[in-house]
Order: structure tokens, then sequence, then C-alpha cells
């Protein structure tokens, strides 16, 4: 019988609110764009199975609502992600310098070894732009993590985005992944780390890809 | 039948004080052509007293457009200016059904929320809050029109109508506000402390399915938040927030209490659909994508029925049932 995927990760994206993280997400999922999207209220789930190197990667995502108000709630998601978004606007200069303030948070809450990358989204909306894609590139680079400019709107960047951080999050945990490998190549289930995981099999496992 | 509810409306609205006869009609859903008076007089923004009311209206009226003289020019002040940004960000990204995109309805929007926001600086204005204008809204436009709404042209309505309507939507959204504030306040409080409470009582009323969400580590938090935020608004059609709103305006603390047995019934509706999904992933986009799109009034009295069973079996002995 297939499995539907092989390894399970968490991401969360964060940044302030309408940036587009919603948007991003939609894209990324269903490939659709709803330029004004409904704004999000506490945490929204979504998820998607992406292969990278051969291995079926089911990636649940987690998408906060970005006022302040709800950080007690949104904060509890953080130490249960492999992987986060950062993402500002390009058109909003404020949304950029408060990428500081949510690093921080991500240090202060998130797993030591939490996967990070920067987002620049609205890409397309050039005759808005506040932050220099330079401005960007330098703040990745202090902080070690890779960045991109997105549009959810033209569909610029997004699935190298989200496969670029599931990439790394696969990269961080290599040793769980030659574990998967070994068994793979074995030709073995995968019952045991499903086990680990916490993951069960239910009654659709020949069905493939996203069910969104 | 129906007419017949009508002039039973119209007779207790008349009556000198707000009876007991009213709140239970009212329970049971409020016809439309009665319905803005009606919520009017439940949520107490009317005095029940028929003589007073005209001049309640008229002060309260002038009470508000004078809030809005007094602090509307400081939106874009330094320590108002990320309230009033919020604001402007969220009102676009409101339920695509209303009529939120016509520019009047904007600005309406706008110095409602800015104005009950600076009023209210214990909790300010937090995502949500704007749905929650949205019924009386729409309600109260009913009393100018007799068309249907969701086409409407807000801008051919009278001006007196206008102000009118966003002085009395303001007033009758700051007494909803005022029993449910600690949900909005610093951490959240209120809505922490209702969704452990909806916890519990699934847990004692449909054990399958408290069990069930449990083995597939499904926290509650994760999808009821939303339910508690913005109460239900958000998963629910307008028509039947504006029905649910009838009698949660006619049971005492019906947004801060009733609420609650509210949400357990609506999740122990869905429990065959829940018993079916066999993984997180499933049991997830599920809760937050309830088919509720063309639900009625049909739907949510039955809702509010089981409700209000589960209301007299558990609420006023809370051991009663315990595990």
């Amino acid at each position: 019988m297939a499995k539907q995927y092989d390894v399970l990760f968490r991401l969360l994206l964060l940044g302030d609110s309408g940036v587009g993280k919603t948007c991003l997400l939609c894209r990324f999922t269903d490939n659709e764009f709803h330029p004004s999207h409904i704004s999000t209220i506490g945490v929204d789930f979504k998820m998607k199975t992406l292969e990278i190197d051969g291995i079926k990667v089911r990636i649940q995502i987690w998408d906060t609502a970005g006022q302040e108000r709800y950080q007690t709630i949104t904060k509890q998601y953080y130490r249960r992600a492999q992987g986060i978004f950062l993402v500002y606007d390009i058109t909003s200069e404020r949304s950029f310098q408060h990428i500081m303030k949510w690093a921080s948070d991500v240090d202060e809450y998130a797993p030591d070894n939490i996967q990070r990358i920067l987002i620049g989204n609205k890409s397309d909306e050039e005759e808005k732009r506040q932050v220099a894609t330079g401005q960007g590139n330098k703040l990745a680079k202090d902080y070690g993590m890779d960045f991109f400019e997105t549009s959810a709107s033209t569909n610029y960047n997004i699935t190298e985005s989200f496969t670029r951080l599931a990439e790394q999050v696969l990269a961080a945990n290599k040793k769980d992944l030659d574990l998967l490998r070994a068994s793979v190549t074995d030709e073995l289930n995968l019952a045991a780390l499903e086990e680990e995981e916490g993951i069960t099999d239910g009654a659709a496992a020949s069905q493939k890809g996203c069910w969104c | 039948m129906c007419v017949q509810l009508l002039s039973f409306f119209f007779c207790f609205l008349q009556a000198k004080n707000l009876s007991e006869e009213l709140r239970k009609l009212s329970w049971s859903g409020i016809p439309r052509h009665v319905r803005p008076i009606t919520w009017k007089l439940l949520s107490g923004y009317l005095p029940a007293n028929t003589e007073r009311r005209e001049s309640t209206l008229q002060r309260k009226r002038q009470e508000y457009f004078g809030f809005i003289e007094q602090y509307y020019d400081s939106r874009n002040d330094e320590h108002h200016q990320d309230t009033y940004r919020q604001i402007r960000i969220d009102i676009p990204r409101m339920s695509p059904e209303c009529l939120m995109l016509q520019p009047m309805v904007t600005e309406i929007f706008e110095r409602i929320l800015f104005i009950w926001a600076i009023r209210h600086p214990a909790s300010g204005y937090v995502q949500g809050i704007n749905d929650l204008v949205t019924p009386f809204f729409v309600v109260y436009v009913f009393e100018y029109i007799k068309e249907e709404v969701e086409n409407f042209d807000v801008s051919s309505l009278q001006e007196a109508a206008l102000r009118n309507i966003e002085a009395d939507s303001f007033w009758c959204m700051s007494k909803l506000l005022d029993g449910i504030q600690d949900n909005y306040t610093f951490a959240q409080p209120g809505i922490q402390r209702k969704v452990k409470a909806l916890e519990e009582l699934v847990s004692r009323i449909d054990e399958t399915v408290h069990i069930h969400m449990q083995q597939y580590e499904v926290e509650y938090l994760q999808f009821a938040f939303r339910w508690m935020n913005n109460l239900l608004m958000r998963e629910l059609p307008l028509r039947c927030t504006i029905r649910l709103w009838d009698t949660y305006q006619a049971e005492p603390e019906g947004f801060s209490h009733f609420h609650l047995y509210v949400c357990a019934a609506f999740l122990v509706r869905w429990r065959k659909e829940i018993l079916d999904q066999r993984d997180f992933q499933g049991l997830m986009i599920l809760l937050q994508n309830l088919p509720t799109m063309h639900w009625g009034n049909e739907e949510v009295s039955v809702l509010l029925a089981e409700a209000y069973r589960l209301k007299f079996a558990f609420a006023d002995a809370p051991n009663h049932y315990k595990r």
C-alpha cells in the first residue's frame, strides 16, 4: 500500500498583519489568489505534500494572525514548529522593522534548531516599494537566514521559498532522515518511524498528494 | 400564524415595560419586520418605557456624534495610529457577503470601531471585533429599506437615516462588548477560559468525540479560539448569525455564557464527520471549514434547542454528570 508521505514537518508563518501570509499560503497550497483575503483569527491550518530528493514530505502549515493581541495564543505554536517564515511587505517599512521583534520572539519561544527564512512579499508592487531588496538581503545575512522576495499575486518565488525552507528542515533533521532513507532502501515499512511521530495512517492511505 | 406572531410582537413592543413575553417570543426568532426595534429593546439600548424611547434615541445619537467630533480627528495621532491602521487593514478583509466594500460603509465601520477602541483602552481594537458590528448594521439598515440587503447601495439612503444606523450600531455593539470584554483584553483570558469550559463540557456530553479528538492530538484552542473570538460568525452565514443573535439577546448572558452551550452543540452536531476523520490534518481541515454554507433558520433552531437542553442539564449542576 502506497504511503501518503514519509516525513511530516510543521511550518509557521509569522509577520505583521496584512503582509500577505494567508495569500502566500493559499497560493502555495491551492494555487489561488484573492487580493483581499478574509483576515486570519488566531491560527489557521493548511497542508501540502512535496517531494524532495525522492522523499515525500508532508508539511503542515500554521498561518497566524498578525495582530499583537493574539500573540499569547500564537506563541503556543512556536515550540512545535520545525521551520518559520518571517514575512514582511516590501511596501511597508514598518513591517520590515518589526521583523527584528518577530525574530527575537522566535529565539525566545521556538526550539533551538528551528529553521528560519525571510520573505519580502508583494514584490509585484514595485511602484509602492519602501524596502530595497538589498535591505532584505542584509537583514537575512545578519540573522543567517535565506531570503526571497515573493509575490503571491503573480506566483513569484512561492514554491521556491516553501521548498527551500522544507529542504532546510530536512537537512536539520538529517539523522532522522538517514534512518528513513535506510528504511526506504531496505523496503521496510515506515510504521516504526510513524509511531515515533505520532501519526496514524487512515483508511485513505492510498490517496496521494495534497488534500486541500 | 406569521401574522399572529407579528401582532404578538407589536403588542409586546408597545407595552409600558419590557415584558418577559417579549423575551420568550424573541428566543425562537424575531420576524424581520420588527427585528430592529426588538434588538434595541432586548440589548437595553432602548428603554422599555415607550414614552422615553424617542428622547433616548435622540440623546444617544447626539452623544455618539459628539464622540466623533471630539475624538475622530485624533486617529492619525501617534498614540492612536496603530489602532486606526489595524482597523483600516481589517475592514476590507471582512466577510465578503456583507456590504463592506462600499466606501460609505467602510467609513462608518472605521468610525464605529475607532471610537469604541479609544473609549475602551483595556482591550482596544482586536481583530474580530469588526465582525461584531455587521449584524447590527445590516439589521438596522432594514429599518429603512424593503429590499434584500445584499445588493443594496447604502449611499442611496438619506443622510439622516445613515447617521441613525451608525449611532444605533455603535451603541448596541458597545452593549454586546461590555458583556464579553475579557475576550479581548491582554492574553484574552475570557476566550481561554471558555475554550477550557467547552472542552470540559464536550468531554461530558460526548466522550467518544472528545476521546477521538484527543487521540489525534487535536486541541480545542486550535479550532474553538475563533468560535469564541468571533462568536461563530466565521463559521456560519450572516443570516444564521442574525437569527442566532435573536436568541442571544433574548437569553440572559446570551453572548457571554449561552454561547458556550451553542458551541458545544455545534461541535457535537458534526460528530459523524469528526469520527470519520482518522488523522490530525483531516480533523483540523474539517473543524476549520465546517460545511454550513447552506444553513438557514431550520439548522440554527435545532442547534439552539440542543444548546438549551445542554444548558438545562449542565449549567446548574456542574458536577452532576462529571466523569
